[in-house]
């Protein structure tokens, strides 16, 4: 299963298979972004985000996109941090990919983007698919924050994990 | 010789004039309160918030051009008045919530509210720097008190405030812990402080905690 996993950079001929996940209810609920409901709008999305972004890759399963996975650093004094987050098709959840994706992600980024030394997710408190991944990948949970964040209308509260550059690659 | 002494003397004298025989717990109390009178902690000094003004600069320079102060800061201490009063223009008075920490109106030192970007309008991050004499008085911690009440009343939709201090900053967690926040966790390697990256507690107040 694992070599069957595998990142590459976006290109905007991905837009039919992103746009099978993207226009999916079930994938949007945990997503800042709402459901897609066209391929217009998919596709200024990722020429205007997701192709000139730092770091976003496109992740493949059997060669075939299934999902995004992105690591956006802060700016200024922060710049040694980035959030990240990722997106998977429904029908692919519960196989590890997600997992695999985050541990492929965490070999690189902290050599392609300089300056990085750690790596952050917030998750939602009932994400527990989500909570699984992160800890699967080596993620330390730092703590919740309590009603952090505004999601789809309602503020959360969220779970702050991170992993650090000498944190050991699981 | 003050209230609860003079208290504990007309008791005795009460006693022995009327035939009592004093009541040792009443005795054992007035003079806790006797001991405790004379060993408390000096007050806090009655602080105010008021917005700044250009002829603070003063004032300003007073923990602002200070390295013990600025220790845990971004910025390096400032050594030209004319650098302290344009942050003052560019910085201070266009900002949403930034209020001067005043004994008897003179700055002692300063406290800002700063929302959350983008859409997490319910959330800001507070942050304040004290001058160097002044601490140790429980300044801090009242001007935090008044400043939670304040921002809660003034600014909508505000839900959670949080702060950050570095862990090698336990007088600031005391701070934070004295105000009434509560600890949420350590974020490691969160931050670019004088060219090394920190670990910083995170701390936050919520709505709901001021009940």
């Amino acid at each position: 299963m694992d070599e069957e996993v595998t990142l590459r950079p976006c290109d905007l001929a991905d837009v039919d298979d992103l746009y099978e996940y993207a226009s999916d209810d079930k994938v949007s609920a945990w997503c800042r972004w709402d459901t897609y409901t066209n391929k217009e709008d998919l596709l200024n999305y990722m020429k205007t985000c997701m192709i000139p972004h730092p770091w976003m890759r496109v992740i493949c399963y059997r060669g075939r996109p299934v999902g995004s996975i992105s690591v956006t650093p802060y700016t200024g004094a922060d710049r040694c941090r980035a959030e990240l987050g990722y997106v998977l098709a429904s029908q692919y959840w519960g196989k590890g990919i997600a997992t695999k994706a985050v541990k492929l992600t965490l070999e690189t980024v902290f050599k392609d983007l300089k300056d990085l030394e750690r790596v952050e997710a917030l998750v939602d408190v009932e994400n527990f698919g989500s909570q699984k991944v992160l800890e699967k990948s080596g993620f330390t949970k730092d703590g919740v924050l309590r009603r952090f964040s505004i999601h789809k209308g309602m503020v959360r509260d969220r779970i702050l994990y991170s992993f650090i550059s000498t944190d050991p690659l699981v | 010789m003050n209230d609860d002494l003079r208290t504990l003397v007309s008791y005795i004298i009460y006693c022995y004039s009327h035939n009592h025989r004093p009541n040792q717990f009443i005795i054992y109390q007035l003079s806790e309160m006797n001991h405790d009178e004379k060993h408390q902690k000096p007050k806090t000094p009655t602080i105010t918030l008021r917005k700044f003004t250009l002829s603070d600069v003063d004032a300003f320079m007073s923990w602002a051009a200070d390295p013990r102060v600025t220790r845990f800061q971004r910025r390096d201490p400032y050594s030209d008045p004319a650098d302290a009063l344009a942050y003052i223009t560019t910085h201070i008075l266009p900002h949403p919530w930034y209020r001067a920490i005043c004994i008897d109106n003179t700055p002692v030192g300063s406290i800002s509210v700063k929302p959350a970007p983008g859409e997490d309008r319910h959330r800001a991050s507070i942050g304040y720097r004290l001058a160097y004499d002044y601490w140790g008085k429980g300044i801090a911690t009242e001007a935090l008190k008044l400043t939670i009440k304040a921002a809660f009343e003034e600014l909508d939709h505000l839900e959670r405030l949080e702060a950050i201090a570095d862990v090698d900053n336990p007088a600031s967690q005391r701070v934070l812990e004295k105000a009434g926040f509560k600890e949420e966790g350590i974020l490691r390697k969160y931050v670019r402080l004088k060219g090394e990256t920190r670990d910083m507690v995170m701390f936050s107040f919520l709505l709901s905690d001021a009940v």
